[in-house]
């Protein structure tokens, strides 16, 4: 089944049936930050989907700050990517037009994040060059991606590749210089030992590395 | 550093203060047509921003956006623009998107995570600098070298109808090696095969308008 997710916010309407119009979908979803009621629009919406025997899916974001708006995005992008009866993957569409800038752009940096293939339907429709599949994980290699995940809220060195076995100290520390050299791990100095902390970077590649485990290859 | 503006200097100002030795400012800005009033709003917070940099000894340019709702014309500026400055060997700091229309600041964002720039959003009511995760997508990490050379290939030549068979011989490899390589680009979403318009028998190779925001000028 196709599903399109789209952004939606008071007076999108017109945007959404822009995607509507362009994009093949067998299931609407839409994804706002102020409630259904006080979205107009989404009546009419409603209105034509009801026309083919079909309803609209309504999610709500409720975090306001940027990485909440993008992980609440994802969990839903998941959620839709699976049909909820029968487990069978869904092949999701986003568009990212509607709503507030930072819902549309944190829609975006979504996308990206999972390889979602994405579009901004407005007066033209672009698809965005989100490489269907391809996320931010492409980047590292498996070790490079066990450590990032190993590493959580923090850890020292013997307690890294301690996690990091069955691969040696040796392939631990080389994989520790190589993601220090991409800026995506710093060390803290705490009294009597040195402690490997993700950055902000850091932080945003554990998270694309959790997140694409969740998701099963489509 | 780069950023967006729209008619609020403070969604960019912030930025330039708490950036460390900023030499030039790059940004971006364009009036909505159908808002009468946008001309003169966008004139004025532009002269905010060009002022203070120039109190500040800041080289500011301002880059009007003759469409500041096409999403796709607006991210080639800006990729454009950023790849000159690289290629000049400056270093971009950071690219503020908070300000300008909403094609404005994702065509921006885009355009961040294409080219690893360090974003930055200036919070709406608050005023707070947020500063957003590097998510870096290089089409060199998820493409192979074969299926760039085709993409720069099909684009460049993005007029002309051409076969399986015709890209390969253009290409000068052999057909089965295009027919895996282009398997690949279509499971990418890259390309799609569309029946010849003179020949139902045949199909040809469409390169998808995103793939040109995906290599940019590289073409």
């Amino acid at each position: 089944m196709k599903v399109l997710v789209s952004t939606f916010g008071p007076g999108d309407a017109g945007k959404v049936l822009q995607a509507m119009a362009a994009l093949p979908y067998n299931r609407l979803i839409l994804v706002a930050e102020r409630p259904a009621e006080e979205c107009d629009g989404l009546e009419r919406i409603a209105r034509l989907e009801d026309m083919i025997g079909r309803t609209v899916g309504f999610e709500r974001i409720v975090g306001t700050k940027f990485m909440q708006v993008v992980d609440e995005v994802c969990e839903i992008l998941d959620r839709c990517s699976r049909n909820a009866g029968t487990g069978v993957r869904n092949d999701l569409l986003l568009n990212i037009s509607g709503g507030s800038k930072i819902l549309g752009d944190a829609a975006l940096f979504a996308a990206f994040r999972l390889g979602v293939t994405a579009y901004h339907c407005d007066r033209r429709i672009t698809r965005l060059p989100v490489i269907h599949g391809a996320t931010a994980v492409d980047r590292f290699t498996k070790l490079q991606s066990k450590l990032l995940s190993a590493i959580g809220d923090g850890a020292t060195l013997p307690e890294v590749v301690d996690r990091m076995q069955p691969a040696g100290k040796q392939a631990a520390e080389r994989v520790i210089r190589e993601l220090r050299k991409q800026g995506l791990l710093a060390s803290e100095l705490e009294p009597g030992r040195v402690r490997l902390v993700l950055t902000s970077q850091g932080a945003e590649a554990a998270r694309a590395i959790r997140a694409a485990g969740q998701r099963t290859p489509s | 550093m780069f950023g967006t503006l729209g008619y609020r200097p403070k969604s960019l100002i912030p930025t330039i203060r708490s950036t460390p030795n900023v030499e030039k400012l790059v940004f971006y800005c364009g009036a909505d047509p159908s808002d009468p009033d946008a001309p003169t709003k966008v004139s004025e917070a532009k002269k905010a921003v060009l002022e203070f940099c120039h109190s500040m000894g800041i080289n500011a340019v301002a880059v009007e956006l003759p469409d500041p709702f096409d999403f796709k014309s607006i991210a080639m500026t800006i990729r454009k623009d950023i790849r000159k400055h690289k290629r000049d060997g400056k270093e971009i700091a950071v690219f503020n998107i908070a300000g300008g229309t909403k094609p404005t600041s994702s065509a921006a964002l885009l355009v961040c995570i294409l080219e690893g720039i360090p974003t930055v959003y200036i919070h709406d009511v608050t005023d707070e600098e947020i500063h957003l995760p590097l998510l870096r997508m290089e089409y060199n990490q998820v493409l192979s070298p074969e299926e760039r050379e085709i993409l720069r290939f099909l684009l460049r030549n993005r007029n002309t109808e051409m076969t399986e068979v015709e890209l390969a011989s253009n290409v000068g490899k052999h057909k089965a090696t295009i027919n895996h390589h282009l398997k690949n680009l279509i499971a990418k979403g890259a390309v799609r095969l569309e029946k010849h318009p003179k020949d139902a028998r045949k199909k040809v190779v469409k390169v998808l308008d995103s793939t040109e925001l995906l290599l940019g000028e590289d073409t």
